[in-house]
């Protein structure tokens, strides 16, 4: 018989190197939400463009959400493409260099943002090594399907993400002026909620929802739909910058919200395909995140259309909360447990009673928890829209809460 | 009880953590072979590229190592044919709450 495997794949990866990522990731998010308390009353007002926030979002979306992908990258693109990690050796540095890069640049755009690049090269490098090690990875995986290809995109999008990242910095540490700094800000921007993150968790749902759910007979065809729907929504929003009129970006938001709107119908086909018909909580709440990505896809195209500049704003942080931030909490309720449970039990199973991973964390927790996250986000998505700051400082110490509740909730898997 | 009941009876001892559900009723089983202290097993998992691989894999080869007489255990995992549903016992189906 062909295709036949021996019981070790020489796949895994050295446990620590995901976790030192999560460990990180989680602290973060903490102090990112814990950051936000302080600007409540800016960001009921809509300003946004303030140190504190800047230093907020890039330890929620760098700190916490680009150090989890990572993380679960290192443990996920072994199994699920086939192929052992290029250099782990080189994964320990990556994620030594990513961390102070990460944490110097917060403390910079908190403190001078003028000086933010410096530490911005850091962790620019760190990024790099962190595509290089990926791309060096699928590079050797035989058989490349259509999660390779988003997966590679995104990993392409991640590196224009810190370009346009970089340009800004830049545009801060030389004082420019330049009318191009308006263009960075909206290329990294789109780069990367749309290219980087989105593209990403697209790819890898294609795997962990037939995974999570066991389902079976169904097809992958449209995933090549979602792919060309959303990138070239991605590219002609692009146009919007450099052509005059709304035009562009109108078309482009719509070729996007179609490409989101495959794509969650296909998430729902995949699902009806299901044998475990009772999903646990974890699952279920990305799959929400799914269903809050796709409704802020055609918030933002009403937006666009009826020419309102200040949802724009609101959408991009509802986005990164509900959509961006729930799948990877989703995710993470399903990844840590795992990987504790590969650390501490799997040389033990056929030999003694191990735990499922079910048992690794307190379930009913995790359903208040996921509860709550929804809560806290229609509260901040009202407040915002109309301005309130009582009710978003309720959101916030909320979310606040929830994320020291969440790093409780990850920490105690540590002792199962 | 002779080997292969015994062998089958290990086997329903490795749990896959994500279903709760052992590797018998959920037919990953595809083959058992038994002859003079050796065992070589043909199974699969319910999907290619499952991080659990090894954890499950070489959870069948610990437990049929541990009956008395076998001294060699070999488990190779093929995606040939592919597991399908129908493969499950009704036990399976019930624990997934296929009949809920």
């Amino acid at each position: 018989m062909s295709n036949v495997f021996p019981t070790r794949t020489g796949t895994e990866t050295d446990v620590r190197l995901p976790f030192s990522f999560i460990t990180f990731a989680v602290l973060s998010f903490v102090a990112s939400q814990v950051l936000l308390l302080t600007v409540i009353p800016s960001l009921a007002s809509g300003a946004f463009r303030l140190p504190l926030v800047w230093a907020a979002a890039h330890l929620g979306l760098l700190g916490f959400a680009l150090m989890t992908a990572m993380g679960a990258m290192y443990q996920l693109v072994p199994v699920a493409f086939l192929t052992p990690i290029w250099s782990v050796r080189l994964g320990f540095w990556q994620f030594a260099v990513t961390a102070i890069g990460i944490v110097a640049f917060a403390i910079s755009l908190a403190a001078a943002p003028t000086r933010a690049f410096l530490p911005g090269l850091l962790l620019l490098l760190g990024i790099v090594l962190f595509v290089w090690q990926m791309a060096m990875t699928l590079r050797k995986q035989e058989t490349k399907n259509v999660m390779t290809l988003f997966v590679a995109t995104s990993l392409l999008f991640l590196l224009l993400t810190a370009a346009a990242g970089g340009l800004l910095a830049f545009h801060f540490f030389a004082a420019t002026g330049a009318d191009s700094h308006e263009t960075a800000f909206v290329l990294h921007v789109l780069f990367g909620l749309c290219g980087w993150f989105t593209l990403l968790i697209i790819g890898f749902s294609y795997k962990m929802a037939p995974m999570f759910s066991l389902a079976h007979g169904f097809s992958l065809r449209p995933a090549r739909c979602v792919y060309a729907l959303y990138t070239s929504g991605i590219a002609v929003s692009l146009l919007h910058l450099f052509l005059s009129g709304q035009v562009w970006l109108m078309v482009g938001t719509a070729l996007l919200t179609s490409g989101f709107t495959v794509f969650a119908w296909h998430i729902r086909t995949i699902l009806q395909k299901r044998m475990k018909k009772a999903l646990d909580r974890p699952f279920q709440f990305s799959v929400t995140a799914v269903a809050i990505g796709l409704a802020l896809h055609a918030t933002a195209l009403a937006a666009i259309m009826i020419g309102s500049g200040r949802w724009i704003g609101i959408i991009i942080y509802l986005s990164a909360v509900g959509w961006i931030g729930f799948s990877i909490i989703g995710y993470l309720f399903k990844i840590v447990p795992f990987l504790w449970w590969t650390h501490r039990y799997s040389e033990k199973v056929g030999q003694q009673h191990v735990p499922t991973l079910k048992q690794m964390m307190n379930e009913r927790a995790v359903a208040v928890q996921c509860r709550l996250w929804l809560i806290a986000l229609a509260l901040a998505a009202v407040a915002l829209a109309t301005a309130s700051v009582p009710l978003l400082a309720v959101a916030q110490v909320l979310l606040a809460g929830l994320s020291v509740a969440f790093a409780g909730t990850m920490l105690a898997v540590f002792r199962k | 009880m002779d080997v292969r009941e015994l062998a089958m009876q290990q086997l329903k001892t490795v749990i896959d953590p994500e279903l709760g559900i052992n590797v018998v009723d959920l037919g990953l089983i595809y083959d058992l072979k038994i002859e003079n202290g050796h065992i070589d097993v043909l199974m699969t998992l319910t999907t290619p590229g499952c991080p659990l691989h090894d954890s499950i894999a070489g959870g069948v080869k610990r437990a049929l190592e541990q009956i008395a007489g076998i001294r060699d255990v070999r488990v190779q995992v093929t995606w040939n044919p592919p597991w399908t549903p129908e493969r499950m016992s009704e036990e399976a189906l019930r624990q997934l709450g296929y009949f809920a």
